[in-house]
C-alpha cells in the first residue's frame, strides 16, 4: 500500500502543481484572485476535446490550440476587466466569478449539461507494484515538473520575468525603475490563461470535460496559493505534493468521501498560524 | 343600438361556446429539458400526443404539452410542480424526474391531486405510500418497475452468474454518496450477497464529485473482493472510463446509470466497454417487438440530437401516456380522480414479439401479491420476478457494454442476446 500512496501521490501532486501554477502568477504579480481561472482548464478541455476528438487532429495541435486559446483568454480578461477595474480588486474578484459562471453556460448551450470523456492524449497503461498507471497521467506529471521548471528559470533568468518580481513586490516601485506594470501584467495573464488551459487538458484527460469542471480546480489553485504562500512557484510545487499526496493517503487509509475534508483543513489551520503562506513573503 | 346589443351578446356566447368545444386537454412534463433522462420523457411523451391528437383527440379535445424544467434539483422541482398546478393548470403530470426531485414534489402531488405518472424513479418507498394511504396517493403511478423489484430480481443474476458461471465468492462494494447508493448498498448487504452466497468484504463510498478514481480502486483490489459492485447514478461514465483506462483487474458489475443510455459509448470516449449494469426494460442493446421499434423509428426521424435513442423511460412515456389518455376515456376526464385512477390500475398493453408476450404495461392493484416477494406493489407498473416470464416482462435485465461498444441483454436467457464476457485484462 505505501508504494500505491506514493506512485498515486506523485502522480496526482503533479497534475496540481500544474493546475495551480497559473493561478499563483496572477495571484503573486496581480494581487487578485482570479476566480475565472477554472475556467481557463474548461476552455482548454473543451477545445482539445473539439479539435482532437470531434475533427481528428493530432493530440499536439490539440494542445497547442488549447493553450492559444487559454493566453486570449487571459489576455482579453485583463484588458476587459482586470485593467478597468484594477483599483478595486474585490470588484475583479466577483467579476472572474461571475465570467466563469457565463463561460459555463455557454458550453452548456453548445455542448450540453452531460459529462464527457476525453481520450488520453497518450493512451495505455502500465502496473507497477500492483499499482495500474496511465502513461497519460504520467505525461502530465512529466509535463508539469517541465512547466514548472521552465516557468521558474524564465522568472529568474529572464528581464520579463525579473520584471515580473518586481511588480509583484512592488508596482510603484517597479514604475519608477522603468518598468511596464500595465504590459508586466497583461503578459502574466497571458502566460496564466495558456498555463491553465494546458492544465485543463491533463485535468480533463484524467478525469472528465464537463461544463462544471472548472469549480475543483478553482478550489485547489486558491488551497495552493493560501497554503504556498504569494510569490513562490517553488512553494506552489511543493504544496500541491502535500494536498496531493493528502487526498491520496486519506482515501487509501481513512474514507474517500473525506478527501477534500483535510485540504480545507489544511488552509484554515494555515489562514490561523501562519497568514503568509508557508512560503510567501511578508504581506505589505 | 338594441340590435347592435343583442348582436354583441350573440356573438359572445357563440365564442365561448366555440371555444369551450375546443379547449385542450393540457399534460405538464415535469423533469430536466436539459438531460438525457428528462429528455426521453418528454419526447416520449410529445410522440404519444402527436399520434393522440392526429386519431382524435381524447374526449373531443385535443392535446397539449406544457413543460416545466426541475433541472434536476428538488427545489425547482417543487416550483416546477406548482407552476403546472396553479399557473398551467395541467389536467396531468408526466414525470420524467429522478427519484430526489419526485420525493420533493409528491407532497404537492398529494395537495393538488393531479394525475400523475412516474417514467424514471423508482424508490419503492413511494409505493409503500400509495399501499399506506390509498386514496391519499390515488393520482400516482409509477410505470418502471420499483428498486426493490429490480433488486430482488438481480439476486438471481448473482445467484446464477456472478456465483453460478464465475465461481464469485466475494464482493466490495463501490458506491456513490447518495440516498440511491445508500439504498442500493442495503439491498446488496442484505439481499443479494447473503441469498447469492458472496462474501461483502468492503464497502467504499466516494464523493460524486471525485474524478480520481485510481486510489479507489486500489483500495477495492487491496480488499481482496472477487468483484466490484459499483453503485453510480451521477457522472457515472466517468467512474467507468477510469476503470477501463486504468484496467482494474477486477470484473464490475452493479447499476451504471450512465450505461443506460446509447450516448455512454460516446460519453465515455469510447472507454466503457466491459462493464455490466442492470436496467430497466427495454433497456438498451434490448430485442424490440414492432410496436416499440415503430415508436423508435419515428423518435429517430423526427430528433437528432441527444438521446438518440430513448432511453426505458422514452419508452414508459409514450406507453404511459396513451393509457392516462384511455383511462380519461373511459372515466369521462382527469376531474374525477378516484375514477380515472380505478380506469389507469386496468389499463393492460401486452406487446407480443414472436408470437408471445414480450412487454406488459400493465399496474398491480391494491392487493394484488406478488408471489416471490410476497408484497404488494400498487400502482406500479407489472413485472415477473419469476422465469419464463409468462405474467409480464422482468423487473430488470442485466446488459452488458462490449469492448467494441457493442451492447446487449446477458441476463435473464429468456431475453439475452449476448453472452456476458470479462473485460480482456481480467483474468
Amino acid at each position: 500500500m505505501l508504494l500505491q500512496i506514493l506512485i498515486q501521490g506523485t502522480l496526482l501532486s503533479g497534475l496540481y502543481a500544474l493546475i495551480a501554477v497559473g493561478f499563483t502568477l496572477i495571484f503573486s504579480v496581480g494581487r487578485v484572485l482570479n476566480l475565472a481561472y477554472g475556467a481557463y482548464l474548461m476552455l482548454g478541455g473543451y477545445v482539445f476535446f473539439f479539435i482532437s476528438q470531434q475533427l481528428g487532429a493530432p493530440a499536439v495541435v490539440g494542445v497547442l490550440c488549447a493553450a492559444v486559446l487559454g493566453c486570449a483568454a487571459g489576455l482579453l480578461k485583463y484588458r476587459l476587466i482586470a485593467r478597468p477595474l484594477g483599483d478595486n480588486p474585490v470588484a475583479v474578484e466577483i467579476s472572474t466569478l461571475i465570467l466563469a459562471v457565463v463561460v459555463q453556460s455557454g458550453i452548456v448551450l453548445i455542448y450540453g449539461d452531460s459529462s464527457k470523456i476525453l481520450l488520453p492524449i497518450v493512451p495505455g497503461v502500465i502496473r507497477v507494484a500492483g499499482t495500474s498507471v496511465t502513461y497519460n497521467l504520467v505525461v502530465a506529471t512529466l509535463a508539469s515538473w517541465a512547466i514548472l521548471i521552465a516557468l521558474y528559470l524564465f522568472v529568474q533568468r529572464t528581464h520579463i520575468g525579473r520584471a515580473m518580481r518586481a511588480v509583484s513586490m512592488d508596482r510603484k516601485g517597479a514604475a519608477i525603475s522603468g518598468v511596464d506594470p500595465d504590459v508586466i501584467n497583461m503578459i502574466t495573464w497571458g502566460i496564466s490563461g495558456l498555463l491553465g488551459a494546458v492544465a485543463g487538458v491533463f485535468f480533463a484527460s484524467y478525469t472528465q470535460l464537463s461544463p462544471s469542471m472548472w469549480v475543483g480546480p478553482l478550489i485547489i489553485s486558491v488551497a495552493v496559493v493560501i497554503v504556498g504562500g504569494i510569490g513562490s512557484i517553488i512553494g506552489t510545487l511543493i504544496v500541491a505534493h502535500i494536498v496531493g499526496f493528502m487526498e491520496v493517503i486519506v482515501i487509501a487509509v481513512i474514507a474517500p468521501e473525506l478527501r477534500g475534508v483535510f485540504t480545507m483543513g489544511l488552509i484554515i489551520g494555515v489562514l490561523i498560524l501562519r497568514p503568509r503562506g508557508l512560503f510567501g513573503r511578508e504581506e505589505l | 343600438m338594441k340590435r347592435v346589443t343583442s348582436l354583441l351578446a350573440a356573438t359572445s356566447a357563440l365564442a365561448l361556446i366555440a371555444g369551450a368545444a375546443s379547449a385542450d386537454i393540457t399534460v405538464g412534463f415535469i423533469g430536466s429539458t436539459s438531460s438525457d433522462t428528462g429528455l426521453s420523457t418528454l419526447r416520449g411523451a410529445q410522440i404519444a400526443i402527436d399520434e393522440i391528437n392526429a386519431a382524435g383527440g381524447v374526449l373531443g379535445q385535443q392535446v397539449t404539452l406544457v413543460t416545466a424544467d426541475t433541472q434536476e434539483d428538488p427545489t425547482e422541482g417543487v416550483k416546477a410542480y406548482e407552476y403546472l398546478a396553479e399557473t398551467a393548470e395541467v389536467d396531468f403530470i408526466i414525470s420524467g424526474s429522478i427519484d430526489d426531485v419526485s420525493l420533493g414534489w409528491l407532497p404537492r402531488m398529494q395537495e393538488f391531486q393531479i394525475p400523475t405518472l412516474d417514467t424514471w424513479t423508482s424508490y419503492i418507498g413511494i409505493i409503500d405510500m400509495v399501499v399506506e394511504d390509498p386514496e391519499l396517493m390515488a393520482p400516482y403511478f409509477m410505470n418502471v418497475a420499483s428498486d426493490e423489484a429490480l433488486a430482488t430480481l438481480y439476486i438471481n443474476f448473482g445467484a446464477d452468474v456472478l456465483k453460478g458461471q464465475f465461481g464469485y465468492d466475494s464482493v466490495v462494494i463501490l458506491a456513490e454518496d447518495t440516498a440511491f447508493g445508500g439504498a442500493i448498498t442495503g439491498l446488496v448487504t442484505e439481499a443479494l450477497a447473503p441469498v447469492a452466497g458472496i462474501e461483502v468484504k468492503d464497502i467504499i463510498v466516494y464523493d460524486i464529485n471525485t474524478n480520481d478514481f485510481a486510489p479507489i480502486f486500489s483500495k477495492a483490489q487491496n480488499s481482496g473482493a472477487d468483484f466490484i459492485y459499483q453503485i453510480s447514478s451521477v457522472n457515472a461514465q466517468v467512474i467507468s472510463s477510469q476503470y477501463v483506462k486504468l484496467q482494474v483487474p477486477m470484473m464490475m458489475t452493479g447499476v451504471n446509470v450512465a450505461a443506460l443510455g446509447m450516448e455512454y459509448w460516446g460519453d465515455t470516449g469510447g472507454a466503457g466497454g466491459g462493464i455490466s449494469t442492470l436496467s430497466p426494460v427495454p433497456a438498451v442493446g434490448f430485442a424490440l417487438d414492432d410496436r416499440s421499434q415503430a415508436f423508435v423509428d419515428t423518435y429517430q426521424a423526427r430528433y437528432d440530437s441527444r438521446p438518440f435513442y430513448p432511453h426505458f423511460n422514452g419508452f414508459n412515456a409514450y406507453y404511459g401516456l396513451q393509457q392516462a389518455m384511455a383511462a380519461a376515456e373511459q372515466a369521462g376526464g382527469f376531474d374525477d380522480v378516484a375514477a380515472w385512477s380505478a380506469a389507469m390500475v386496468n389499463q393492460d398493453l401486452v406487446l407480443e414479439k414472436d408470437g408471445k408476450m414480450w412487454l406488459n404495461y400493465g399496474f398491480w392493484d391494491q392487493g394484488e401479491v406478488e408471489p416471490v416477494t410476497g408484497r404488494t406493489y400498487p400502482h406500479n407498473v407489472k413485472f415477473d420476478l419469476e422465469a419464463p416470464f409468462d405474467d409480464a416482462q422482468p423487473s430488470m435485465v442485466v446488459i452488458q457494454w462490449q469492448e467494441d461498444g457493442a451492447v446487449g441483454v446477458v441476463y435473464p436467457p429468456e431475453y439475452a442476446n449476448m453472452e456476458i464476457t470479462l473485460p480482456s485484462w481480467v483474468e
